[in-house]
């Protein structure tokens, strides 16, 4: 959930990074330190879509079980 | 003999009347099924209307048919108004539809109708309410049956599109009486989920089909969900309660998985453009302040750094001149008013008003002196008279005259003996 949550807001901030640096208002010691920061942004969102493993769909039962779900066809 | 026979035409319009003639056969209401149904090319509708034991002819004509907002098939039960007539030709009786509703249905849409109004009316639908959909999500869960096209349409497309998202099927009826109890029950469940969106829908079917959806527990369950809930309920055209209190309508289960989740190319994709952006941008800031940098080192004030510190001394010099120039002028505030109190004292002592008048007397006193005649004899000199005349001149004398001489302490009488003219004495006495 944290990991989820995180990458779209890193692809928010990452947004929001590159939009100020773009403008070209900011100092260059903070331009810098944001370019940093984005560039480990951009790294880890690479990463995270880098993972191809296929997630396996998952059936909730009333009593909370989990268990895997393939869709029949008939 | 013969008499006693009837024509068939005859007993026809005897009977046709008979049923013409019975108010109770002028306006029936009927409720049946469907069957043989043929859509005449005329417009017009030749059917049966039957139940489990018994079969009535019917017959719609175009001007009636054409006002009906859906279109009977085989099998429907409906609800006819009309009238019972005998057709000649045949010699059967049938029903002679005015008007037909959908068993049930009609009721359903009556209900639905009364339903979305309600619920509009307070507010339920409001776009202020709208959950925005996350653009992102990592985990999806879907409330629906589990088989059936609508779970494999809404896995396959989301496995397809962004195969990094974790499903999670909450397994529930999609039709029937106790669908709508099913559907509210799965989406409390899928709420205590920590799910980024959930999908609640089903395949196509009847408006008796996705009646469930259209269930006013069911919407209020969507309303509630903390969860952005995205509805997919049958077929682009079918729209249920819960497609206008979802906080998005997907037109049909596909549609949803597709709003649900990003493409995974175009999220790479997006991500490169971000990388390049970023470098571009942080080239092009270092560019700038290399330029920067450039233009300070060639300017004036750099390359003539005698410049900065000859403008600071002349600063300092000006503020010095001004600080000078406001002490000074300070003081000579301070003496102009020491100056004009010592006037006044001065000017209001008495001495000094009675010290040039004492001055002045004294010269007047001097030059007197200096005019007083006698002064003159007492450094020897002397007056001479004759006959109280001064003399000036020896002209008017001669021997024998009497002068009187005065001197300072006295005055001398004589008589002249003789008179000499300058060079020599000029008198003796």
């Amino acid at each position: 959930m944290e990991k989820t949550k995180k990458f779209e807001e890193n692809i928010k901030e990452l947004e929001q990074i590159i939009n100020e640096l773009e403008t070209g208002e900011i100092d260059l010691d903070e331009s810098i330190n944001k370019y940093t920061t984005a560039m480990k942004l951009v790294k880890e969102c690479d990463e995270k879509l880098k993972t191809v493993e296929e997630q396996v769909s998952k059936m909730v039962l009333e009593n909370g079980e989990e268990e895997p779900f393939e869709v029949i066809d008939n | 003999m013969e008499e006693k026979y009837l024509t068939v035409t005859a007993l026809t319009r005897y009977l046709k009347y008979k049923f013409d003639s019975d108010s109770n056969l002028r306006k029936v209401y009927l409720r049946g099924e469907i069957s043989n149904f043929k859509s005449h090319t005329t417009g017009h509708f030749y059917f049966s209307l039957k139940d489990e034991t018994s079969k009535i002819n019917a017959i719609m004509f175009k001007t009636n048919t054409s006002k009906l907002n859906f279109t009977p098939t085989e099998g429907m039960k409906v609800l006819v108004t009309g009238s019972i007539s005998v057709y000649e030709a045949t010699g059967n009786y049938q029903i002679y539809v005015e008007d037909m509703l959908e068993d049930g249905v009609g009721n359903l849409y009556i209900a639905f109708e009364q339903l979305k109004k309600k619920l509009e009316q307070e507010g339920l639908f409001d776009l202020k309410h709208k959950k925005p959909i996350p653009k992102i999500p990592e985990k999806v869960g879907i409330v629906t049956a589990s088989t059936g096209a609508a779970i494999r349409d809404i896995l396959s497309t989301i496995h397809r599109r962004f195969p990094l998202c974790k499903t999670y099927l909450f397994p529930c009826l999609v039709q029937g009486e106790n669908a709508a109890k099913d559907i509210v029950k799965k989406i409390k469940q899928a709420n205590e989920y920590p799910l980024d969106v959930l999908i609640v829908g089903r395949g196509g079917g009847s408006f008796e089909d996705l009646n469930c959806f259209n269930d006013e527990e069911v919407a209020r369950t969507i309303f509630a969900s903390t969860i952005p809930v995205i509805s997919a309920v049958g077929h682009e055209v079918d729209y249920t309660i819960a497609d206008f209190v979802a906080d998005l309508r997907a037109p049909t289960p596909t549609g949803a998985a597709e709003l649900a989740v990003p493409n995974l190319v175009d999220l790479k994709h997006q991500l490169t453009q971000y990388h390049i952006r970023l470098n571009e941008s942080i080239i092009k800031k270092v560019k700038i302040q290399k330029l920067y940098l450039e233009s300070f080192k060639s300017s004036f004030a750099i390359k003539n750094p005698m410049l900065l510190f000859e403008n600071k001394r002349q600063k300092l010099d000006v503020l010095y001149e001004q600080l000078i120039r406001s002490i000074q002028s300070y003081v000579e505030r301070k003496k102009n008013a020491l100056y004009q109190l010592q006037t006044h004292y001065i000017l209001s002592n008495p001495k000094q008003l009675y010290e040039p008048s004492k001055q002045m007397l004294k010269n007047i006193i001097e030059k007197l002196e200096l005019l007083n005649p006698l002064s003159v004899l007492k450094r020897g000199y002397s007056l001479t008279y004759h006959n109280d005349t001064l003399l000036h001149h020896i002209a008017s004398l001669k021997k024998g005259d009497q002068i009187m001489v005065k001197l300072y302490d006295g005055d001398i009488y004589a008589n002249i003996e003789r008179i000499e003219k300058q060079n020599g004495k000029n008198k003796k006495i």
